[in-house]
């Protein structure tokens, strides 16, 4: 394999990568603060993934508009998700398996959901770019991959920025090593609860958005975030830093062993790395270690 | 300014809270003492609303107490809980900040902030480290800054000196004494009975969730019995 493929895959893969890293954060936001495994942002990937594709095909043609509009709709449902769902166990300090259980439930709801309504068809999203690619010396540059790239990008310092500047922000961070105490400095608990799921929700809709465009929508495409737990958990529990690291990683690897030895070898190696990487540094990448999961 | 009235709180089948009536006057230092499991946290945590209460009221200023903690903070009744419990991975800056949360005005969050940084200059020097790398007399200085910030009327200490040398311990006595000086009024439980009872104006003993004894701080420092089973002396008063 000559230098340019390599380096034109791995380009692949760092788009691809910024993907993986907003459905890491997105995943490790929640675990930050509730300390449990939310499997419903997977969910809510697919109904954003679905609801892009019709503002998109019916209503909005524009790129921008439909994905803004696709943004403010996956944070409106990590909003009604976490009430509806996850906010009544919470309220009855229910535990942690609980929570986990019933985000799974919501994956599945999701999933079947879809299946039994529009199952049966693929739905590609509308071309955006006129030209797909363009020439950069001998390598060839998608422009849908560097788009997800710099908007993956973008949203991530934004919301590093929120999580930094901003009071809403410290106290997130504050709640991720204990939940209760910001109350007593006049934090709304629910709201904090409410704020993170609907950050988790944008990044699902970002998500949903760019999967879509990237596959086709299908009712599975939320599953795909199964890439984002990795990097999550590869990149440390907890960190969200490392997990954006993580998941640039692994697109970028994933991408460079698909052309090297084949799309149905690279999960088993990549699976395989991941466990070896964790009995060598069970915390991750950035992470410490946990001890309260589920 | 505050009272309590008929203070019961049952949790898992068990009355922590047996009905206890305080009276926190402004300005005034008010101590709970009495042995571990007496109930005095729980006290503190009722007033605040990290507990729920089973029945009874607690009224400030006149009007009953909202039930969430957040709305009792944003009263002016802040909490320095037990153990500190600083935010260890947000730097030492982000806990004070955040101890501002229902501070609008930016100019007022930045005086509070250099108020703070004067009472505590160790805590300016430290303050991009993470809460968690302090020590534990740090921590303490940065629990009582974080309370501060908020520019609170009433402070509830919860076992301030527990965990600290007794260098330490002097010191932070001396600040709370310093704080009511300053006008603020405060409810302050210790297991350092001794302590707390020779700076308190007025003082209640707790034991298995009643009230067995108050006075002031005088009083029950000078009362033998007291002395004897809550005290832990066996000494005549000096």
């Amino acid at each position: 394999m000559s230098r340019d493929v390599i380096v034109q895959q791995i380009l692949n893969g760092i788009s691809l990568g910024g993907v993986y890293a907003l459905e890491a954060v997105g995943f490790g936001i929640v675990f930050n603060i509730l300390k449990f495994s939310n499997f419903s942002h997977g969910g809510v990937v697919t109904i954003c993934a679905y609801f892009g594709f019709f503002i998109s095909t019916r209503f909005i043609p524009s790129l921008w508009g439909s994905l803004a509009v696709t943004i403010l709709f996956g944070g409106v449902i990590g909003i009604l998700v976490e009430k509806l769902v996850f906010r009544p166990i919470r309220i009855q300090n229910k535990p942690l398996t609980y929570f986990f259980v019933n985000s799974i439930t919501v994956a599945m709801i999701v999933q079947q959901f879809f299946s039994a309504l529009w199952g049966s068809n693929y739905y590609p999203f509308p071309a955006f770019i006129k030209e797909t690619v363009f020439q950069l010396g001998k390598l060839v540059v998608s422009k849908s991959y560097l788009l997800m790239l710099s908007m993956s990008a973008a949203v991530l310092i934004a919301l590093s920025l929120f999580l930094r500047r901003t009071k809403t922000g410290i106290a997130i961070r504050a709640a991720s090593s204990d939940i209760h105490t910001p109350a007593l400095m006049g934090v709304n608990t629910d709201f904090i609860v409410s704020i993170t799921f609907c950050i988790a929700g944008i990044l699902a809709g970002v998500t949903g958005f760019f999967l879509g465009m990237t596959y086709t929508v299908t009712p599975f495409i939320g599953s795909m975030i199964l890439k984002g737990i990795i990097a999550s958990i590869i990149g440390g529990m907890g960190s969200l830093g490392g997990g954006v690291i993580a998941g640039v990683l692994l697109g970028a690897m994933e991408s460079l062993l698909i052309a090297e030895v084949g799309a149905s070898i690279t999960p088993i190696i990549i699976y395989f790395a991941i466990i070896i990487l964790l009995m060598v540094r069970p915390q991750g990448i950035a992470g410490k270690l946990y001890s309260v999961k589920a | 300014m505050l009272e309590v009235k008929n203070l019961i709180v049952k949790y898992g089948g068990i009355t922590a809270i047996q009905g206890i009536s305080l009276s926190i006057p402004r300005r005034q230092i008010v101590a709970m003492v009495g042995a571990n499991g007496a109930g005095k946290s729980t006290t503190i945590n009722a007033i605040s609303g990290m507990v729920r209460k089973t029945s009874g009221d607690i009224v400030y200023e006149g009007k009953s107490l909202p039930t969430r903690p957040h709305e009792v903070s944003r009263m002016g009744i802040v909490q320095v809980p037990e153990g500190r419990k600083i935010f260890p991975t947000i730097s030492v800056e982000e806990n004070l900040i955040l101890g501002a949360y229902v501070v609008k005005d930016p100019l007022v969050l930045k005086q509070n902030l250099e108020r703070v940084y004067s009472l505590f200059p160790v805590l300016k020097a430290r303050r991009r480290q993470g809460g968690g790398t302090l020590s534990g007399g740090e921590q303490q200085m940065l629990a009582f800054g974080r309370a501060l910030m908020s520019n609170p009327n009433i402070l509830l200490l919860d076992e301030p000196s527990l965990g600290l040398a007794p260098k330490l311990i002097i010191e932070i006595f001396q600040f709370i004494e310093k704080l009511k000086q300053e006008g603020l009024t405060i409810l302050l439980v210790e297991q350092n009975a001794t302590k707390a009872l020779s700076i308190a104006d007025y003082a209640y003993v707790l034991e298995t969730g009643r009230i067995v004894a108050e006075g002031s701080g005088k009083e029950l420092l000078a009362n033998p019995i007291i002395r004897k089973a809550y005290l832990g002396c066996l000494d005549d008063p000096e």
